[in-house]
């Protein structure tokens, strides 16, 4: 049973999908870490991404800081996308986060992956 | 309709048009000093937002205003909390300083006090004026204190509304801890369409949770509705009955048969069926646009301002964006959230058409949670999309009765996660 509030450290979930696509994401994370470039142009629209991210840090805060509400900067973009998926067809329980994810596409939650995965912790001002 | 139209570009008094032209068919400012200008009236979660997010993500090149009279920003959402003790003062309370600074924002620390919407010019209640390329205009709601007999601007310094957060929170407040147990507190709700649907009855219930605490079982809560049913009705009233048994009744209006005068010297509320007398009086008076949009114009027959679903700028006038409460925002209810949402797509339609950056299409999110008692939150929300000429609900979710205490805990913990989300995103 996965948490309605899964903290960032348990991100990475057993892989849902059959042997052979999950052996194929493995080799694309695999060469996407080899091959920076690569990855690069496979990745997401990072600023669409910025834009469709206006929606999250409403309650998601920008800087990583948690008062709640779990951060999502700074994921590994597969680990992003794995989670939006389990709340878009619903795996994965919160009704707020099930409804967001709901209305997305493929492309739109790579690009959302792609712009929080580039961003870094930011120390909580005090 | 995406894209507005750019302001000619008045130098030493002569219109220079299309004086550079670029692929969409819009002119280019002719000199770099000729930086497109937006003036943005309030500083609450439309306002604001639409100023940071417009300032940041320009990199100054557009000069944003900041027309708000206040230092620091009350929010209205958790001002409940607060009147429950469930949170403090200075929690609730926000400083513009930090966005100013860290993205040019200009503060003019002022009143907006007319629009001139064909010179295109705001003019300030200090004397000065500001001439704008785009304005938005995120004024809030202002209060028809007639709509109730015998209420008044000056009334409410008795009988406060606290719908606009600040000083009448904090009369209320007082009015409330003063209270001794047996006491009868009076709400008068308003009718739709008003900000915030379930903030009368969060308010109750966060009263009701004071009273509680301090062992007041003994005092009484009358909501006087003039509407029929209200948002969250069924969680509230499994709600009211679970924690607070006995304590609140809510009337609708086949119940009192119709409110009439409160008085603040006899501190009585007339309904047909029965005069009630208080020890607190609450009224919250039916709502329209901020002042400032009405007397420009900006409002049509309903009291509050139509605009375009897909970009927020105003029906009546392409160079205006009006954000928030202010709004008929199709399925989108008057709250901090809507605000917050709408600004970002406002900003990103603004920037586009003043420095030709990308457009993307306008989605919207809401949420409301509702504190009932401690650990026991709800929440009703949805994401919406403009469809068929308005913004429509493509989406919708809402707490359930019966849930178990453990998921009411973990929606109260994501309420203050919101919270601090939200403000951080408004404020740093």
């Amino acid at each position: 049973m996965w948490s309605e509030f899964l903290p960032l450290m348990n991100i990475p979930r057993p892989p849902r999908l059959g042997l052979a696509a999950s052996l194929a994401k493995a080799m694309l994370v695999a060469s996407a870490a080899l091959f920076p470039v690569a990855a690069q142009g496979a990745s997401g629209d990072r600023e669409f991404g910025e834009f469709l991210a206006g929606e999250c840090v409403t309650c998601h805060q920008i800087s990583g800081s948690y008062d709640g509400i779990p951060p999502i900067i700074g994921w590994p973009e597969e680990a992003f996308i794995h989670a939006m998926e389990d709340y878009r067809d619903r795996t994965r329980p919160n009704e707020v986060m099930q409804s967001i994810a709901g209305r997305y596409s493929d492309e739109e939650i790579a690009a959302m992956a792609a712009y929080f995965g580039s961003l870094t912790l930011q120390p909580r001002p005090q | 309709m995406t894209e507005f139209t750019r302001r000619r570009v008045l130098i030493g008094g002569a219109a220079i048009a299309g004086a550079s032209a670029l692929p969409f068919g819009f002119a280019r400012p002719a000199f770099s000093q000729a930086k497109p200008k937006v003036v943005v009236i309030g500083g609450g979660p439309g306002g604001a937002t639409l100023a940071k997010y417009l300032a940041r993500d320009s990199n100054g090149a557009i000069d944003v205003t900041l027309v708000e009279p206040k230092e620091s920003f009350t929010t209205c959402f958790h001002s409940n909390l607060y009147l429950g003790d469930v949170r403090g003062w200075d929690s609730i309370n926000h400083s513009y300083d930090e966005i100013a600074s860290k993205y040019g924002i200009t503060h003019a620390r002022t009143t907006a006090s007319g629009i001139d919407r064909n010179a295109r010019t705001v003019t300030l209640a200090d004397g000065g004026t500001l001439d704008y390329d785009h304005l938005v205009v995120a004024p809030g709601i202002s209060l028809k204190y007639d709509s109730v007999e015998g209420y008044s601007e000056e009334v409410a310094e008795r009988l406060p509304h606290a719908w606009l957060a600040g000083p009448q929170t904090q009369l209320l407040k007082a009015q409330l801890d003063a209270l001794e147990d047996g006491a009868q507190i009076v709400m008068i709700a308003p009718p739709n369409p008003y900000r915030c649907p379930p903030g009368p009855y969060e308010r109750v219930s966060m009263m009701a949770h004071l009273l509680k605490n301090k062992g007041h079982t003994n005092s009484r809560i009358v909501i006087l509705d003039t509407k029929e049913s209200f948002s969250k009705q069924g969680l509230f009233s499994e709600g009211w009955q679970r924690h607070y048994p006995g304590m609140i009744e809510w009337q609708d209006p086949t119940m009192h048969g119709g409110i009439g005068a409160v008085d603040a010297d006899t501190m009585t509320v007339e309904t047909d069926l029965a005069d009630y007398e208080a020890d607190l009086i609450n009224v919250i008076p039916a709502q329209m646009a901020g002042m400032i949009a009405i007397d420009a114009g900006l409002a049509n027959e309903t009291g509050y301002c139509p605009i375009v679903a897909e970009t927020m700028r105003s029906t009546l006038d392409e160079n205006v964006t009006v954000l928030g409460d202010a709004t008929i925002a199709g399925d989108m209810p008057k709250s901090g959230f809507s605000a917050n949402s709408q600004a970002k797509v406002a900003a990103n339609a603004i920037r586009a058409s003043l420095t030709d950056s990308r457009q993307f299409p306008a989605r919207y999110a809401n949420t409301c949670w509702s504190l009932i008692d401690t650990d026991d939150a709800v929440k009703v929300g949805g994401r919406y999309e403009p469809k068929d000429g308005k913004i429509t609900a493509v989406e919708t979710f809402v707490s359930q009765t019966g849930e178990d205490a453990e998921m009411r805990r973990r929606t109260q913990e994501e309420n203050m996660g919101w919270y601090a989300g939200i403000v951080a995103d408004i404020f740093t």
